[in-house]
């Protein structure tokens, strides 16, 4: 405001006591015309919302009168392809579940991703020309090509597994049909809490004879041999400790059951060919970062390394990795947030995430405008909760600089 | 009237369109000051007010019918690229009636999510679209259904070497359908406390595909898209024999034409179009014999051919009051012939469909089935 105040005082010529030219002053004030122009912007926004607001509140209630959130209390109407959801439950169950099944497949397809965008990376670098040649082909070809159709040619790839009666047993640890991959899981037992207990406790004391060793082999001079310390206190407490609770952890083995499969983990076909392709196709933009950050470090640093004697492995661990990390890291948040977002083309291949079963339930009565704003303020929240979990890390990673 | 102007309807039809990622046609693509107004009669249609669709559609020359392109035997494109099958035949049958030449059609395309938006905002006319007459729908989405064409419901359809002979055997099965519609719910409500897994897709064409896999045990959709799908199954996979459709219907699925709210005159001419082919093949007229027949002294058929009657001892034609022709009838029995006719030319025994009428709900009340209706006079 005073800023307004002295800009006008300044371009009205002083002296001179005319009303007419002081406003005339005020009108042609750059700065006032600036804040004037914010505000007829901000006003126009706020109309237009409130226009549009008005006229769909007009327009629903004389059409249908359904303008609030009550749907959320109202039985979905139909069944969802996961165990246990029934068609009585009300609409935010079936949200719910939609959510939960985005978050499962963005996780999942982040793990994928990073895995294979820093092998591919690192291999594109490689000295040797096949790896080299390998990664570059599959770099080029899946990133140049649009995520739908790779979740589209995984699906159709993924059909062409044995049908599930004739489900393949890889030895036990595995049931491979074109309906579901069933794979070896772990249960949990009776002593299973005790058996965490032990363990936390176990890896405490570890952690506090690491430190202990350290100060001995600062103090005395003789090797520290921490890691055989305090990994060998832990693994004869696990393995102690599991015999003793008598299996606190079972194995839980996928079998073929009449016109299914029995026990293990199963991951449908629709879930495998999204999170699957999406892990394929981001990865291939991982790798590209990977490449080019390990390449942005300058030459100087390798060198630099050479020069006192490190190995081609703690060059590399120790120099070139943690710089060409700090340069991968903000490029690959975004990624994540993309891959995030692309679990909505699960709509596809029948996959149940949030979207899939957004428009469904408009399909079936609730009424598109709050179950959109719905949409858009879960994508929202997976984005925001990532970004701000990154970046935090991303601060910590950065070098601090005085 | 004020509030739900022009613009927000287009703002409406425009959120609609990129909601649901398809093509609505602008409101006004062939005369701007007709579907103008009739994007106002839309909005009035929700609160129960007038509209004059009859005029506009004689003034504009065209009638704008709302159907499905991909349903054999219903609304499909056939290999010359036309529009044909049941709800098209009346679709022509409404443009005789109105127009007199059942070729003044304009064919809007539309999803299941699309048609009520369309039919609210005025872009169409009338919707024939197998849709099916519930309660909510007449009620919430501004909709008014008239007479019913097809008794449908839904059904199950199971590959035949399945051994699978009644719904309850489906137990553990994986059960394929598209979204968007009344079947999933009539699926849940049938399936209760039997375990299934229910694959929703998006398209027909890719249930078929996952179906082939061997994705799928069951695939549940109305009977008639049923043999539909089934009168097309590829060769290479058996053909049509290769799959069973179980003869348990679980649902009431009633398609028929429907009409916005608020436009009696218009629903009236719509609703007894539809009544006149049902009357027509009561009274034995079909489009072969209609020129005999206008030579018929039977009061009843002279009275719904609107040909002169003796009325208290003068000569005169029974006008209806419709805002059409007495004669409409015979426009449309000329253009499509009678309800028998349109049955047995789109989805009849001697079609790739096999619907067999008789004894079913489609029948003539005189034959056991439920289509009446009531006299011409």
């Amino acid at each position: 405001m005073s800023d307004i105040a002295r800009g006008a005082e300044r371009s009205a010529p002083r002296g001179h006591g005319d009303q007419g030219r002081r406003l005339a002053g005020l009108v042609f004030n750059v700065r006032v015309l600036r804040v004037a122009g914010q505000v007829a912007a901000i006003a126009l926004l706020v109309g237009l919302a409130v226009y549009l607001g008005d006229n769909y509140q007009a327009n629903t209630r004389s059409r249908t009168g359904y303008t609030g959130w009550q749907f959320l209390d109202q039985p979905t109407g139909f069944d969802i392809d996961t165990a246990n959801f029934r068609a009585a439950q009300p609409v935010r169950d079936a949200l719910w579940v939609g959510v939960r099944n985005t978050a499962i497949s963005a996780a999942a397809g982040i793990v994928v991703a990073t895995v294979l965008g820093v092998l591919v990376g690192v291999l594109r670098l490689s000295t040797s020309w096949l790896a080299r040649k390998t990664a570059t082909l599959y770099v080029e070809v899946v990133r140049n090509v649009p995520v739908l159709l790779i979740i589209l040619f995984t699906s159709a790839g993924l059909a062409t597994l044995p049908r599930i009666t004739e489900a393949r047993d890889l030895g036990g640890l595995a049931v491979i049909s074109n309906r579901e991959i069933s794979m070896l899981s772990p249960v949990a037992g009776d002593g299973l809490g005790t058996y965490v207990v032990v363990l936390v406790a176990a890896l405490v004391a570890a952690r506090l004879l690491w430190v202990r060793r350290t100060r001995v082999s600062d103090v005395t001079g003789e090797p520290h041999h921490r890691v055989l310390w305090a990994g060998g206190l832990v693994a004869v407490v696990a393995v102690g400790a599991y015999l003793v609770l008598d299996g606190p952890v079972t194995v839980s083995r996928p079998q073929l059951s009449g016109s299914g499969v029995a026990g293990g983990i199963s991951m449908s076909i629709p879930y495998v060919a999204l999170t699957g392709a999406l892990g394929i196709y981001h990865g291939s933009h991982i790798a590209e970062i990977v490449r080019g950050s390990i390449q942005a470090v300058p030459h100087g640093q390798t060198e630099a390394a050479t020069a006192i004697g490190l190995s081609s492995f703690a060059r590399l661990r120790y120099v070139i990795l943690p710089q060409a990390f700090r340069i991968a890291v903000p490029p690959t948040i975004n990624q994540f947030l993309s891959l995030t977002k692309n679990t909505s083309l699960g709509i596809a291949v029948a996959y149940s995430d949030v979207s899939a079963l957004g428009f469904r339930l408009i399909g079936s009565r609730a009424p598109a405008l709050q179950t959109v704003l719905i949409l858009m303020a879960v994508y929202l929240m997976f984005s925001l909760t990532t970004s701000v979990a990154l970046n935090l890390f991303n601060r910590r990673l950065q070098l601090v600089e005085r | 009237m004020t509030r739900p102007s022009y613009l927000g309807k287009l703002v409406a039809v425009a959120t609609a369109s990129v909601l649901f990622g398809a093509a609505a046609c602008s409101d006004d693509d062939d005369d701007g000051a007709g579907s103008e107004e009739a994007a106002e009669s839309g909005d009035a249609g929700g609160g129960g007010g007038g509209g004059d669709v009859l005029a506009e559609v004689t003034e504009r020359g065209t009638l704008n019918c709302g159907v499905n392109n991909a349903v054999p035997g219903f609304g499909f494109e056939t290999e010359s690229g036309e529009l044909a099958g049941f709800d098209i035949d009346y679709c022509q049958a409404v443009a005789a009636a109105v127009l007199g030449d059942p070729e003044a059609v304009e064919y809007v395309v539309l999803t299941p999510e699309q048609r009520f938006t369309s039919l609210a905002s005025g872009e169409i006319d009338v919707l024939i679209r197998n849709t099916t007459w519930t309660s909510t729908r007449d009620g919430q989405e501004g909709a008014a259904f008239v007479t019913t064409t097809f008794y449908d419901g839904q059904a199950m359809m199971v590959p035949s070497d399945a051994g699978v002979t009644s719904i309850d055997d489906l137990a553990g099965a994986t059960v394929c359908l598209t979204a968007g519609t009344t079947t999933e719910q009539n699926l849940a409500d049938r399936m209760a406390g039997i375990d299934h897994t229910p694959q929703t897709y998006e398209e027909n064409s890719q249930v078929q595909d996952a179906f082939l896999a061997g994705q799928c045990d069951a695939w549940t959709s109305d009977a008639s898209q049923l043999a539909g799908i089934r009168s097309n199954w590829p060769d290479d996979q058996g053909g049509p024999e290769a799959m069973t459709i179980l003869d348990e219907i679980f649902s009431k699925e009633p398609l028929g034409p429907a009409v916005r709210d608020g436009d009696s005159e218009w629903y009236d001419v719509v609703d007894w179009v539809v009544l006149a082919t049902i009357e027509a093949e009561e009274l034995g007229i079909t489009s072969e014999n209609l020129d005999q027949m206008l030579e018929s002294e039977d009061p009843a058929v002279r009275r719904f051919l609107g040909l002169p009657v003796d009325v208290e001892g003068e000569e005169a034609v029974v006008d209806h009051g419709f805002g059409v022709e007495p004669d409409f009838t015979q426009a449309v029995i000329g253009a499509v012939g009678n309800y028998g006719e349109i049955y047995d030319r789109n989805v009849g025994p001697d079609t790739p469909l096999q619907l067999d009428r008789e004894g079913t709900s489609n029948a003539l009340w005189t034959d056991g089935g439920l289509h009446y209706a009531p006299p011409f006079r």
